[in-house]
């Protein structure tokens, strides 16, 4: 029930490590999301493809492994750069 | 174009959890004892709560944050109860509070004059466990019309809880609410919880509350001295 609270939460954080200006070229965010979480991944799936789909982020999407035990941690931030910049 | 990845390794809910270190410290750095008390919708917390403020007001100086999704129906409830102040906190459809929402509650709150401090969680089983508020223990109302295998069911909620208060006792006579059983699942999921068996509307067996509240208050009151 709160995993929009949550997605909302793994947008700061990427909008922290990559910047505001940078959302837009956003193509995928990796999470840890252990079962004991209080997490329904499918939910937070769900939640994190739209917001990730629309403005200020682009096509980005979330890259979710599921592990045994508490983790909810984001792991990576992947963003499309143009060529020799 | 190119895709280049940039390592993160940060936990979600991070900034929550340093806001509830802040609350945290706040709270200890004034003596004031803080419990948060969860629970489903309907199962009593508002009574408990009025009743405790009845009973205690004129000897602990109680201050109470109390959630709701909707409406501050609670908070004008629990104002009815005290002169003392009650802040109401509005979630908007959020269906937990946190910490961020503690912090500015507590700038309205004298915390010199304060004994011991309740937040009133938002009514779910569910999210509220995933929140720390920086509260020193949580308390979760477990009523008999729920249903004995409520803890095994959000097992969550009650891991995460150091006491349980069962309450609505008044209506066992009227319903097949086996207490062993309900005891049994909760001690399932947590064997350190302790229980407190009421009745928030008739009164029958708060005193062990009150008595563990006082108890809570006047502790802290005299690590404060």
């Amino acid at each position: 029930m709160h995993e929009l609270s949550i997605a909302l939460d793994v947008c700061r954080i990427a909008e922290e490590h990559v910047g505001a200006e940078v959302l837009a070229r956003v193509t995928a965010i990796g999470l840890d999301v252990g079962n004991r979480a209080g997490i329904e991944i499918d939910n937070l799936e769900f939640c994190l493809e739209a917001l990730l789909g629309s403005a200020p982020f682009g096509s980005g999407r979330p890259e979710i492994r599921r592990l045994e035990g508490n983790e909810l941690s984001v792991t990576y931030v992947e963003v499309e750069d143009d060529d020799g910049s | 174009m190119t895709v280049r990845r940039i390592d993160v390794r940060e936990k979600v809910m991070a900034k929550n959890d340093e806001l509830a270190v802040q609350v945290r410290d706040r709270l200890h750095a004034h003596g004031v004892p803080s419990l948060n008390l969860v629970s489903s919708p309907g199962s009593g917390k508002t009574s408990l709560l009025e009743r405790t403020l009845d009973a205690l007001g004129a000897r602990v100086r109680m201050a109470v944050v109390t959630g709701d999704v909707q409406t501050q129906n609670d908070a004008d409830r629990l104002a009815a109860r005290t002169d003392r102040l009650v802040q109401a906190v509005v979630t908007g459809g959020a269906c937990h509070m946190d910490a961020r929402q503690i912090i500015t509650a507590l700038d309205e709150i004298d915390l010199e004059d304060t004994d011991l401090l309740f937040v009133e969680n938002v009514g779910n089983l569910v999210c509220p466990a995933s929140w720390d508020l920086g509260e020193d223990a949580k308390v979760v109302i477990f009523s008999v019309t729920e249903g004995e295998d409520k803890p095994l069911k959000y097992p969550r909620m009650f891991e995460r809880s150091d006491y349980c208060v069962i309450n609505k006792i008044d209506l066992l006579p009227y319903l097949p609410f086996d207490m062993d059983r309900a005891i049994a699942y909760a001690r399932e999921v947590n064997s350190d919880l302790r229980f407190f068996f009421t009745s928030a509307l008739t009164g029958d067996g708060m005193e062990d509350w009150y008595q563990f509240l006082t108890a809570l208050a006047r502790v802290e009151g005299a690590i404060r001295a």
